[in-house]
């Protein structure tokens, strides 16, 4: 058992090493791929510091950027919560609602959020708000979803318990059915930030004066191909940073998991 | 057998439906027209008109169906090279221990960078043309098929592996009467995420740089400023992707009919 444990640990620490000199070796060492297409670690690393301090040649220094688009990404994100949880909440919990909304919801929900781009610049303008209305798009799908299917979810026979000790509708839905959900309603704002994020980033690309979208792509306009790789690692790691935090979150709120 | 019970639902769900959908339509022409978001915004008429038109009608180089096959053509190659290979990958990841530890530090590289993060630098690797689409597509439906296979190859009841071990069957004989079996149903949840991630990034990625295709069409809207081709391009994209949708849940009711979706 143990010894499998270190093998494994081993393997893994191996697969990052040898991906590292692969690409050291490829590039600084045999020079196989020009600099221009792909720098060597070292130089990405060396970018990456640089970058926090550095505002050349983008204007702006790497946490002027990330901090622009965690502004944006978290006020389409918050909004997107606020509406689509209750939403989907109430859609699952009043069968008129649902017939009326539901139909709506489906044909709106194929549409990728990126799509809604041109549309939000002409109903918004090019500032803050059409970003955070194309981030709202994204994510509010998910939130919907979930919550939707969080409450269809609620058993019921609990729901006959409750009615049996004469609860109300609304206490049914705020004793039984909204903590049954609970879990499910937490995976939907999960999902929903990965999309919120992926949408910022793909809403800058397209125009924006400021963010790690808009820096990795005025990077590929004069090839610096290292600061287009300091980007994609800092939009990864806010990934990752963000997604631990609301695990914790979730850890916090949700009781009663497995 | 569809008994007149559930056929009397069914049409009276479909009428529900089309009241809701009426209803939004004509919110939508009545705030047109007494608004102010009239100056920017065409009402549903006009829109609905001019999306049956761009079947006959040209915009830019081709109709309709052509930027839609456009973009399908993107997609479609990449995706099924994305699938087949996560699919591989990510079954030997879930099985196999080894694999899994020499592989995951590199998958949890890539999973969290956004496949439309990769744009910029895939356009500096393989050019303008359809290669630096294909790599992105192809990460789109890579990385969601891998994590799902993975957790197919994972979750395998131990004790259906047990009632294997003990009578009998050897290692090969397990995996594929047992594991990939079970993890299929996993992998079509993945292959439909998949789906759907690669239509949404194929819109995004020609919206970035093309000049075809349904994200073509919304981002040339853009530059002259017509704001109803944008809206027929929303449309568009919504149809096709659910189209998509709906053909890949038919392919996972006809192929896995041992999957039970609780919904």
């Amino acid at each position: 058992m143990d010894k499998r444990k270190i093998i494994s640990a081993g393997l893994a620490i191996l697969s990052i090493v040898l991906f590292i000199f692969i690409w050291y070796l490829c590039t600084d060492v045999l020079e196989l791929v020009p600099a221009r297409t792909l720098p060597s670690p070292e130089k990405v690393l060396d970018s990456f510091i640089k970058k926090f301090h550095d505002k050349n040649p983008d204007g702006g220094t790497l946490i002027e950027h990330t901090l622009a688009s965690l502004q944006v990404a978290l006020t389409g994100y918050l909004w997107a919560i606020i509406i689509g949880v209750p939403l989907g909440i109430f859609m699952a919990w009043n069968r008129n609602v649902d017939k009326f909304v539901r139909p709506l919801f489906d044909l709106l929900k194929p549409i990728p959020g990126v799509a809604w781009i041109p549309l939000m610049i002409v109903i918004f303008g090019i500032g803050i708000k059409s970003k955070a209305a194309v981030v709202f798009c994204s994510a509010v799908v998910p939130c919907i979803l979930n919550s939707y299917t969080g409450i269809k979810q609620s058993k019921e026979v609990h729901m006959w318990v409750a009615r049996t000790f004469g609860a109300t509708r609304l206490q049914m839905l705020w004793t039984v059915a909204i903590p049954t959900a609970l879990p499910h309603i937490m995976t939907g704002i999960r999902v929903a930030l990965s999309s919120a994020w992926v949408a910022i980033v793909a809403a800058e690309l397209l125009g924006s004066t400021k963010g790690l979208g808009f820096m990795i792509q005025q990077s590929r306009g004069i090839y610096r191909t290292d600061i287009i790789i300091v980007g994609m690692l800092a939009i990864g790691i806010c990934g990752i940073i963000l997604s631990i935090i609301l695990s914790f979150i979730e850890h916090l709120v949700v009781k009663g998991r497995k | 057998m569809m008994d007149t019970k559930k056929l009397k639902q069914l049409a009276k769900d479909s009428v529900y439906g089309l009241i809701s959908v009426c209803v939004f339509l004509c919110i939508w022409a009545f705030g047109v027209r007494t608004s102010d978001i009239g100056i920017v915004m065409p009402g549903p008429g006009k829109v609905i008109y001019e999306f049956i038109q761009s079947f006959f009608v040209p915009i830019g180089k081709y109709t309709m169906p052509g930027h839609i096959l456009w973009s399908l053509y993107r997609v479609l190659p990449a995706y099924i090279v994305g699938s087949v290979l996560g699919i591989v990958i990510g079954i030997a990841m879930g099985w196999f221990r080894y694999v899994n530890s020499f592989l995951r530090p590199l998958y949890e590289m890539i999973r969290p960078i956004p496949p439309i993060a990769w744009i910029p630098i895939s356009i500096v690797w393989f050019g303008i043309g359809e290669g630096s689409k294909w790599f992105i597509i192809f990460l789109a439906a890579f990385v969601p098929v891998v994590l799902n296979s993975i957790s197919g190859a994972k979750s395998v009841d131990p004790l259906l592996l047990k009632c294997g071990e003990m009578l009998g069957a050897d290692k090969k004989y397990i995996f594929r009467t047992i594991v990939l079996p079970y993890s299929v149903p996993y992998i079509f949840s993945g292959l439909q995420v998949a789906l759907s991630a690669s239509w949404a990034t194929v819109v995004a990625a020609e919206m970035i740089r093309s000049s075809e295709g349904v994200g073509w069409i919304i981002i040339s809207s853009m530059d002259t400023n017509n704001v109803t081709q944008s809206l027929v391009g929303i449309v568009g994209i919504g149809i096709v992707g659910f189209i998509l949708a709906v053909m890949m849940r038919e392919l996972e009711g006809r192929l896995c009919r041992w999957t039970v979706r609780e919904n």
